[in-house]
């Protein structure tokens, strides 16, 4: 289910104090944060962030295009680097295709 | 057989249902169509004059976006996607489902036919 639009978007309270502070002094330094569930909203544009993603924080610039998502889509939980090749295997986990 | 909006040629086939034949528009907007323009659901496509295939044309892509312009519109959603890197874009890239399926088993739409692994143990095995 969607969320109410009598609530407006989800943005964490945090990251909008650093939003805010960040535009008054017009500086565009990384904001970091672990707030994946933030929405994005029109005054991000141009910011970068640092989300965290379960280990370390993914640098993320923000265009318009991405106004409507959620700060965590853009930062990868899982790492996969293709199946290891069984012929090839003894190499210990080398990356396949 | 009667063409309608550029390429399509509804066969012989009751109104409501030739119309599906038009990407985008499915059984309740074909439906919806004929009552909005009057003509009879169950009469054959066949049997639609000059007139009521302009009426029909016109009427459809005043209403709604069909054919090229709808697939563009997709095609374009799904390239916004893949361009700013988001999860479902990189869904789409890698040519897995997108609204978070299992990929352990089944997910086959996705990611087309079986490649076999040598070695690989069988679902059953795996539990």
């Amino acid at each position: 289910m969607s969320r109410s639009l009598k609530k407006g978007p989800y943005v964490d309270h945090n990251v909008a104090e650093k939003v805010e502070a960040m535009l008054k002094a017009g500086r565009k330094d990384p904001i970091t944060t672990w707030a994946r569930s933030c929405t994005i909203i029109p005054d991000f544009v141009g910011l970068t962030f640092m989300v965290h993603n379960g280990r370390h924080h993914h640098k993320v610039t923000i265009t318009e295009d991405m106004v409507g998502h959620k700060l965590g889509e853009f930062a990868p939980t899982r790492v996969f680097k293709g199946h290891t090749n069984k012929k090839e295997d003894s190499k210990a986990g080398t990356p396949g295709a | 057989m009667p063409r309608l909006i550029g390429v399509d040629i509804p066969a012989n086939k009751r109104l409501e249902i030739a119309l599906t034949y038009v990407y985008g528009v499915g059984r309740v907007t074909a439906q919806k169509i004929c009552d909005d323009v009057k003509l009879d659901r169950g009469m054959r496509a066949r049997e639609l004059n000059e007139d009521q295939i302009a009426m029909l044309a016109t009427y459809i892509q005043k209403t709604y976006m069909v054919e090229g312009q709808l697939r563009r519109q997709v095609a374009a959603n799904i390239n916004r996607l893949r361009e700013i890197s988001c999860y479902r874009g990189l869904r789409h890239r890698r040519g897995l489902p997108v609204r978070g399926q299992r990929t352990r088993t089944n997910a086959r739409t996705r990611k087309g036919p079986r490649k076999t692994v040598a070695g690989k143990k069988s679902v059953k095995g795996m539990k």
